[in-house]
């Protein structure tokens, strides 16, 4: 893609586990900042998708009562039942459409107001998996993790970095939720164990909080203060996940490689400057290095080792604390690519790295990252 | 413009309302459930790639078409993963501690190209492990018909 859309504006709430707030003002408080972001106002915006989820929100519509403060009244107003990243690329085809000129992206949820892990058992399929009482996101992600370490050797303490090096990010972003300074492996490895190999440390804290992003065409954004523009985006959906290989991200694999042709991509792990990656739990991320070409199939392990991921390393990878530090679900991929344009624009703060000029941002939703998006963002 | 800190919310109210769902489990699996009430583990065929699914599934999402095949499956088959639960969600949906770690196992069937998930009661599990289904002598339905793995030696 050249200089056709761009994000120009973006927001996040503080990441909390009970916020003082409704997911109303939660969202009032990220669309407003996220304009102010943009340098506009929201007579500007013309098309507003909101990425909620009825079951969090114990509604059916559960954009009810978002459009107020989404800034969406009387305008064009649409939801996705999935994380913001999928809305964000509604929104994008929205603009391509030539129709809308400048989008607003919002996802949203309050982990305070649901049961933490019925969502993960309501999205299992109802007439068997669901009802055999075993599975839920957690076990379906340490089945995940058992398949990916015993194909290729990855080992807990491989998968412990993840969350150290994440976790000790998070501490530089005042937003996140799971600051842990100089987490150690070891603290990690200790942490209460869930479903081998999956520990507290290793997977998401239950999170309220809010995302933000304005997308706007070619036009408008040149004229914008900072726009980052989207080079690439890819989307892929993958089977139910007793009907496919675990070991590996397969969707993850091929939505990355239609980004990359768009964005011109041919050498990930030299052209990429930091990634977001939309990491549930830490295997993932490990997972995702090798789905995303940062590294060969098999070799996420050896790559967390060799430092690259570090915030100081040549590749940083979740400089903001990533989803292990904030999983404020809906918001979470979205936030993926809020923090990436950050980065490019040069306003993460404590947690910037120098010189992004190419990033990329992940998101996911379903069991085992059934379905994955992928952009690739850019100063110029 | 800033944050409007005092846009805070209060309270919270509980939604009186607890739905309860009656799924139609749909034609291929009401076959797999009357062949489990027999002992019995049916699993659906691509007619045109030959994936065998179990639990039978109506489509093959790869060939877009109809399963129309049924195959009787073997009670034997392969530990690829297995998990050792240290907690259960609870029936207030939060992670519960459990007395003592329960394997749970993603089992491939013999002659099966898809994957089930059951509990899994073994000394020494591991991967690739070979086992066999233990039935359950007073089952309350389909459901758990199958109520474990144990090793076939």
């Amino acid at each position: 893609m050249n200089k056709e859309v761009a994000v120009i504006g973006y927001a996040q709430t503080l990441y909390e586990e009970d916020a003082d707030a409704s997911r109303e003002m939660l969202t009032l408080r990220a669309a407003r900042e996220a304009l102010v972001s943009a340098g506009l106002k929201r007579e500007d915006v013309s098309t507003v998708v909101t990425a909620t989820n009825d079951y969090l929100d114990g509604r059916t519509i559960s954009n009810m009562r978002t459009v107020e403060p989404s800034g969406a009244s009387q305008k064009d107003e649409s939801k996705v039942e999935m994380d913001g990243a999928f809305a964000a690329l509604y929104a994008i085809m929205r603009i391509l459409s030539g129709f809308h000129d400048v989008a607003m992206v919002i996802g949203v949820s309050l982990a305070s107001v649901y049961a933490t892990y019925l969502p993960g058992i309501m999205i299992l399929d109802p007439t068997w998996d669901r009802e055999r009482g075993l599975l839920n996101e957690v076990s379906a992600a340490a089945l995940q993790a058992n398949c990916y370490m015993r194909e290729y050797g990855v080992s807990d303490e491989q998968i412990a970095s993840v969350s150290a090096k994440n976790l000790d990010n998070a501490a530089r972003n005042p937003l996140a939720l799971r600051q842990m300074p100089g987490l150690s492996v070891e603290q990690v490895l200790d942490s209460r164990m869930l479903y081998s190999p999956i520990r507290e440390l290793n997977a998401w804290p239950a999170t309220d909080g809010a995302c933000a992003v304005v997308l706007a065409s070619g036009k408008t954004a040149a004229k914008a203060e900072k726009p980052v523009w989207v080079k690439g985006v890819g989307l892929c959906h993958d089977s139910y996940l007793t009907e496919r290989p675990l070991a590996v991200m397969e969707s993850l694999k091929l939505a990355a490689e239609a980004c990359y042709k768009q964005a011109g991509i041919t050498d990930p792990a030299s052209q990429i400057d930091l990634a977001e990656i939309h990491e549930n739990f830490a295997h993932e991320e490990l997972m995702a290095y090798e789905a995303l070409g940062f590294c060969e199939e098999g070799k996420g392990g050896e790559l967390i080792e060799s430092g690259i991921t570090q915030i100081d390393g040549g590749l940083p990878v979740n400089a903001s604390g990533g989803a292990l530090g904030a999983n404020a679900v809906c918001a979470t991929g979205l936030a993926r690519i809020a923090e990436a344009a950050m980065q490019v624009v040069g306003e993460a703060g404590d947690h910037q790295v120098p010189g992004v000029k190419t990033a990329l941002a992940h998101g996911q939703s379903g069991p085992c990252a059934q379905d994955n998006v992928v952009f690739i963002l850019g100063g110029d | 413009m800033k944050a409007d800190e005092d846009l805070q919310n209060v309270g919270r109210v509980g939604l009186p309302l607890a739905p309860a769902f009656n799924w139609s489990v749909g034609n291929w699996m009401e076959q797999f459930f009357d062949g489990l009430k027999e002992r019995k583990i049916m699993a659906s065929k691509c007619g045109l790639c030959g994936r065998v699914f179990l639990p039978p599934r109506m489509i093959c999402e790869r060939c877009f078409a109809k399963t129309e095949e049924w195959v009787e499956i073997p009670e034997t088959g392969t530990v690829e993963a297995f998990t050792a639960a240290h907690v259960r969600v609870g029936p207030d949906g939060e992670l519960a501690d459990l007395p003592e770690p329960q394997l749970i196992a993603l089992v491939k069937h013999d002659e099966a190209d898809t994957l089930l998930v059951a509990g899994l009661v073994a000394k020494n599990a591991s991967a690739g492990m070979r086992v066999r289904v233990v039935w359950n002598e007073t089952p309350s339905g389909a459901l758990d018909a199958i109520s474990c793995y144990e090793p076939m030696d």
